[in-house]
């Protein structure tokens, strides 16, 4: 069997099998809440001061909830594999509708964030691993142990306080514009930026102590150009798949971001569902979360596999 | 305990150690150094600045902000202390089993460990203790799903390495017990391995725990957690620059300490090393 299909089937069983473990997850943490669910949703649909046994009644049977729990259970396992997620309990809206909505948001933060913290991370990193121990190395390696120390909405919460309240440059929370993107998308740089320099650094530093780089240079080449030609590309498999995989750990990250920010993406609208026990898009969102990062693993996988083929053979093997 | 007193010879204990106990000691009695009632509301002196009353101010419906720190710090440290704890045990446990049994039990428990870490580890907590509505337990659960494959994965990987070696055979031909290699022979090395991660862990659960606290997902209110008095204060950022930086600065200085230990046990882990 042609390796390659092997590592793409291998990843995609396994996002399908995160996805079942978190669809099950999700029914079960549903089940264990305590109190009436029907009560809670008749609540949360016309307030909680009108609602009577009847309403409750009334979305008991419309929802389904009177039925046995394995009946409901495969309902929902055979509702998610036709991609059916159901309403919103609090919006009414169909929970696919919602997030599409949002995901946009959170993609284009993600995405803006992510080449952003590189953009910073390359030159720190690279200018660190040239000169081990030296001044560069020192102020980036305390940077990124100090970034690494402060969870994500301290980092907002200093960059809110400096650029919005004390020198008023930019609008402190939204997402009207796209200056309001520079805030949560320099937050989420930030915190990328404390994982990513030490693993730039460590692979320039391991490739300019390779053998093949001594030889470069004895065969004359200048150090510049021996990396240019020999470093790059070696120093780039870690510091690629390490990128990937970042991107999927992004997550960790927006979910307080976009709350901090008040920016309406799939972080936000999870929070809020937690908040007011809006049951199908909390498992909706946490599905398509679950999903994207597992997405995200299958493409570092492959990122490696293109850069280094060495993986193949010895899947091969 | 001789295993952590062999490792710090108090001469040569870095800067990071001291903080650590310093930072221990807060947890331990902060409560009782609290000056005021933490949850006391004065609407007569809201959002006020710091002054010989609240040497920190008070928040926005008047509670001193110094009591509510010093409250916090049990639980915002020592909740961190107890979730890697549960978890290092739980993987730890798990991991030897892993190591020491059959390949059907090794399989089951590192594909478990291999499924969890494939999910986001704060989604996992957050949608436990969204769900069950905030509290310590859900906190704890939720986390720790999250957190204990690490452990197994790192005990799993040191317990069978060592199983291999020459005295661990020589100890199994002597006659010794299976629970007898395991504990004697087996655990101490693990343990040694897991130490940076376990004091990295610490640093991670304080800021998974108050990330949560500041979703208003965490503990409830007005129990004084750190991330939840960032939370409240958050609308009244611009008039309350001190109370705002006080439970910041904590979680700050906790995280840095345990980050900076966990890297000196990483880099030295015969001598505890220095920084």
């Amino acid at each position: 069997m042609n390796p390659l299909l092997r590592v793409v089937g291998l990843r995609i069983g396994q996002a399908l099998a995160t996805a079942a473990v978190l669809a099950s997850l999700c029914f079960v943490f549903v089940q264990a809440l305590p109190g009436d669910l029907a009560l809670r949703v008749a609540a949360a649909r016309v307030g909680d001061e009108r609602v009577t046994p009847e309403t409750a009644d009334r979305i008991r049977r419309e929802e389904g909830l009177d039925r046995p729990l394995i009946v409901q259970y495969g309902q929902w396992m055979i509702n998610l594999a036709q991609g059916d997620l159901g309403r919103s309990l609090l919006s009414g809206k169909p929970v696919k509708q919602e997030l599409t909505y949002h995901a946009s948001f959170t993609l284009q933060l993600g995405l803006i964030g992510w080449l952003l913290s590189y953009l910073i991370a390359l030159p720190l990193g690279i200018m660190a691993g040239f000169r081990p121990g030296g001044v560069v190395d020192r102020v980036t390696d305390a940077l990124a142990v100090t970034l690494a120390s402060l969870p994500t909405f301290l980092v907002g919460i200093g960059l809110i306080t400096l650029f919005a309240l004390t020198l008023r440059w930019l609008p402190p929370a939204g997402f009207r514009t796209s200056a309001h993107m520079v805030l949560p998308a320099f937050t989420l740089a930030l915190t990328l930026v404390a994982f990513s320099i030490p693993v730039i650094r460590n692979a320039v530093v391991e490739v300019r102590s390779a053998f093949f780089m001594t030889y470069a240079q004895v065969k004359g080449l200048s150090p510049a150009a021996a990396f240019r030609h020999h470093g790059v590309r070696n120093a780039a498999i870690p510091v690629l798949t390490y990128a990937a995989l970042q991107f999927a750990f992004v997550i960790d990250g927006f979910v307080v971001i976009e709350t901090l920010f008040n920016y309406p993406g799939l972080g936000e609208l999870l929070v809020k569902a937690l908040i007011a026990r809006d049951v199908p898009v909390i498992m909706g969102a946490g599905l398509v979360i679950g999903f994207a990062f597992a997405v995200v693993s299958l493409l570092a996988d492959l990122t490696r596999l293109w850069l280094d083929p060495r993986g193949l053979a010895e899947a091969r093997a | 305990m001789s295993l952590v007193l062999d490792r710090l010879s108090v001469r040569k204990l870095p800067p990071s150690a001291w903080l650590l106990a310093l930072l221990a000691g807060l947890a331990l009695t902060g409560p009782f150094l609290a000056p005021q009632d933490p949850t006391a509301q004065d609407l007569m002196r809201v959002m006020e600045a710091p002054g010989i009353n609240h040497l920190l101010g008070t928040d926005h419906v008047g509670r001193d902000i110094l009591s509510r720190v010093l409250t916090g710090a049990p639980h915002s440290l020592g909740l961190a202390v107890l979730c890697v704890a549960l978890a290092s045990s739980v993987g730890i446990t798990l991991g030897l089993i892993a190591a020491n049994g059959g390949v059907f039990v090794r399989v089951l428990i590192m594909r478990l460990a291999d499924l969890m870490l494939a999910l986001p580890g704060l989604l996992l907590a957050l949608l436990f203790a969204g769900f069950l509505g905030g509290g310590i337990w859900p906190l704890l659960i939720g986390l720790n799903l999250a957190l204990w494959p690490q452990y197994a994965r790192m005990a799993e990987a040191v317990a069978t390495s060592v199983l291999r070696e020459g005295h661990v055979e020589a100890a199994r031909l002597a006659g010794f017990s299976e629970r007898i290699i395991l504990t004697r022979h087996v655990l101490p090395p693990v343990l040694r391995a897991v130490m940076p991660l376990a004091t990295l862990g610490v640093g991670q659960a304080i800021m998974s725990i108050s990330a949560l606290g500041f979703l208003g997902l965490g503990l409830k209110p007005p129990t004084p957690e750190w991330g939840a008095m960032i939370n409240e204060l958050l609308p009244f950022l611009s008039e309350g620059f001190v109370q705002m930086a006080a439970p910041c600065l904590m979680i700050f200085v906790s995280v840095l300490t345990l980050t900076l230990a966990g890297r000196a046990l990483a880099a030295d882990p015969t001598r505890g090393g220095h920084d």
